[in-house]
């Protein structure tokens, strides 16, 4: 025997009639619709509160993983009563996703961007000023981290730290002396084959090709770009085990044997590993990335006065030695160079590279070809992978 | 019945209200009417619809939405004034497609593999295990999921690395006369999987057996059963939904998994869900990433519809071989 059940649904007994799976249905669709409608495109940029010179009792750090050395931000907050909250990316398109789509309301602070981004990030007004009588230490500053052409006037970036991109390898895998890029292509096809790790950067893949060529690494010349595409996807690519961000993680673990490396990274592996005797950085020759990391603050802050505070404290000349200890690259303050050979750090090669060095480096700079460098490296990850 | 502006003009924005008031209102037949009036029947089954719209139809239909918009300049990562078909021919090229049919390797292995291990377990642990214990051995199987995906998929990169514990106590054993050397190969991701969707596999599997029942198996045996033939006519059969919901719960996330292959695939062991996530983190294309998600919506639906069908059609011929055994043998 077949009953029906007492309770179909819960609704009131007058109400039951009505309700019907169509209105249901109905009701879906006005929702839907409005909540559509609501996705429009604006372009307008939340507002940050202005600075009254009184902290905020919290501040959201957006950074590179492992960037500055936790005691010196233990620090802050025990002087100042601010909650810290530190957050990190892997790339600058990861920032600026974050903080373009969010128009100004992503909640960050202070955040990191590298210099050859900030022309475009202050183009859609992804940055705020900066206001440099609440940040005294800027007169610490070497003139030579100041007034770079992304930002002649350092309204908006502070140098944060500075390096330059090498490679790292294996003395017991890779015996003979390496001392170029194209000493790099040709051991990844070698001694270092299926073992060699690349950037998880574009500018800088191709920018291995490029210098082995001997043409800018921020060419826009779509044949001279051909031609880097060709010698990274047949002899780079297919050795390639896989392209990381941190290049000291793949030291320690012991997958590879050649490693392309910001200088300071490779030092941070090197003070890692349990053999670094058997680790070797070099400059390659005949070029190589000079980069800028900057102490930004982004649009709609909601802590305006504790991010001022914050950047004045990590760029204070009295902690610059620890904070250059922590992370391995020079923070762009005066006399630190001398600091650091009294302090007796460990490598220091590896964090001031000679003037030698200096004078033949390239800054990496933003180009309409940077879309041509996203193909290459996209079509030389599918080649790995093959 | 006079008409009424009502203070909400949308159920959704009243509908928590109405939960709150619909016991009392049964006590008063003014209030009761009232009730009707102002928040409608529709709103009466808010909880339900509500989720299904927030939490499915909406995010799904964004994403359908996106999917024909565009990308118009660097710093914005969609735009659907102009909507256009055109992201799907552009998803499916360049290392979508192998990329796919490489994750759909790796998953379907990954899952046959997650069968193979949870059937034996979920039938010792249904059947052998004595009742008492039963409950200790079902929280050892969650107790992983009380850690964070990511941290266990970072234990097994630190496991499997060259360096690792494995590797050194392996070369110790003499199996090895090399280091390890699956890190950051598709090997590495495919034993990441199993690992990461094994427990899925294990609970729906184990409540199907524990379901079928001892006294079905029992009258098996009574009939002259082995204990092959009990577990491949009875348990098994009586365990199929099980399967089926298990293959299902392991399978889809599976297919769209990309911390397993970011933390332990390197180069070679990638997958959709990478391609993807790029999409919307990097590349800030979330036209192209939309429409990449729907055809992986699509391809994935279109998988597990084929599995369905293979399903129906072994049912079919194992189904016409028992029913030939039963009217034609000893009878």
């Amino acid at each position: 025997m077949e009953r029906r059940p007492d309770v179909r649904f819960l609704a009131p007994r007058t109400a039951a009639a009505r309700l019907s799976r169509r209105a249901v249905l109905a009701g879906f669709g006005v929702v839907g619709l409005g909540a559509l409608s609501a996705c429009g495109r604006t372009t307008k940029m939340a507002a940050s509160p202005a600075v009254d010179g009184e902290l905020e009792s919290k501040l959201n750090l957006y950074t590179w993983g492992d960037y500055d050395n936790p005691e010196l931000i233990d620090a802050f907050r025990n002087q100042n009563d601010v909650l810290v909250q530190v957050d990190a990316y892997g790339s600058n398109e990861e920032l600026i996703a974050k903080l373009a789509t969010s128009r100004g309301t992503s909640g960050y602070d202070v955040v990191v961007p590298t210099g050859s981004n900030i022309p475009q990030m202050l183009e859609h007004k992804l940055l705020q000023e900066l206001d440099l009588e609440l940040i005294p230490n800027f007169t610490h500053m070497d003139p030579n981290f100041t007034h770079q052409y992304f930002d002649p006037e350092n309204r908006y970036s502070i140098c944060k730290a500075w390096g330059t991109t090498g490679y790292v390898y294996n003395t017991t895998k890779i015996s003979r002396e390496m001392t170029s890029w194209q000493d790099f292509i040709d051991a990844a096809q070698d001694e270092a084959a299926g073992t060699t790790s690349l950037l998880e950067d574009p500018w800088e893949v191709s920018a291995i090709a490029l210098a082995s060529l001997g043409y800018s690494l921020n060419t826009e010349d779509e044949e001279e770009l051909e031609e880097a595409r060709s010698i990274i996807l047949e002899q780079v690519a297919p050795n390639t085990k896989a392209y990381i961000g941190n290049v000291a993680t793949g030291m320690i673990q012991g997958s590879f044997t050649l490693l392309q490396a910001f200088n300071g990274d490779a030092r941070q592996g090197m003070s890692e590993v349990a053999d670094p005797e058997n680790w070797k950085f070099v400059f390659p020759t005949p070029t190589a990335n000079l980069w800028m990391d900057n102490w930004t603050i982004a649009t709609g802050a909601p802590h305006p006065d504790a991010a001022h505070a914050f950047i004045n404290h990590m760029i204070s000349p009295d902690t610059a030695i620890e904070q250059l200890d922590y992370i391995g690259y020079p923070i762009g303050i005066k006399g630190l160079q001398e600091q650091a050979q009294q302090a007796d750090l460990s490598l220091p090669e590896l964090i001031f590279p000679t003037q030698e060095v200096l004078d033949r480096l390239e800054a990496s700079k933003k180009t309409p070809a940077d879309q041509i460098r996203t193909d290459i490296f996209a079509d030389a990850q599918a080649r790995s992978g093959a | 019945m006079r008409t009424q502006t009502t203070p909400g003009d949308s159920p959704a924005t009243t509908g928590n209200a109405s939960a709150e008031r619909g016991s009392k209102a049964d006590r008063g037949s003014r209030s009761d009417r009232f009730a009707t009036r102002v928040f409608g029947p529709a709103a009466m089954s808010f909880p339900t619809w509500a989720y299904i719209l927030f939490f499915f139809i909406a995010p799904v239909a964004l994403v359908v939405f996106y999917s024909f918009g565009y990308k118009p300049d660097e710093f914005t990562a969609v735009a659907t004034d102009q909507l256009t078909l055109e992201r799907y021919p552009e998803a499916m090229s360049g290392a979508f497609v192998s990329t796919f049919f490489a994750t759909l390797r790796i998953s379907v292995l990954g899952t046959i593999l997650c069968l193979l291990i949870a059937l034996p377990f979920a039938y010792w642990l249904a059947i052998k295990v004595s009742p008492a214990r039963r409950s200790l051995a079902l929280a050892l199987v969650m107790v992983p999921f009380w850690t964070n995906f990511l941290v266990r998929t970072l234990g097994w990169q630190i496991m499997l690395s060259p360096d690792g514990f494995l590797s050194n106590w392996m070369q110790g054993l003499g199996l090895l006369d090399a280091p390890l050397d699956i890190l950051y190969t598709r090997t590495a991701v495919q034993i990441g999987v199993v690992y990461n969707y094994l427990p899925l596999m294990i609970l729906p599997l184990f409540v199907a057996i524990d379901a079928s029942g001892h006294k079905l198996r029992e009258a098996s045996y009574d009939l002259g059963a082995g204990k092959v033939t009990t577990f491949l006519k009875v348990t098994l059969p009586m365990a199929l939904p099980g399967v089926v919901s298990g293959c299902l719960l392991v399978f889809i996330p599976l297919n769209g998994d990309y911390v397993t292959a970011t933390v332990l695939g390197g180069a070679s062991g990638s997958m959709i869900g990478q391609l993807i996530a790029n999409q919307f983190n990097t590349a800030q294309n979330w036209a192209l990433g939309a429409a990449m998600a729907m055809i992986l919506i699509l391809a994935t639906l279109a998988v597990v519809g084929i599995g369905f069908a293979l399903l129906w059609l072994g049912q079919r011929i194992a189904g016409r071989l028992n029913s030939v055994q039963l009217t034609d043998g000893r009878v």
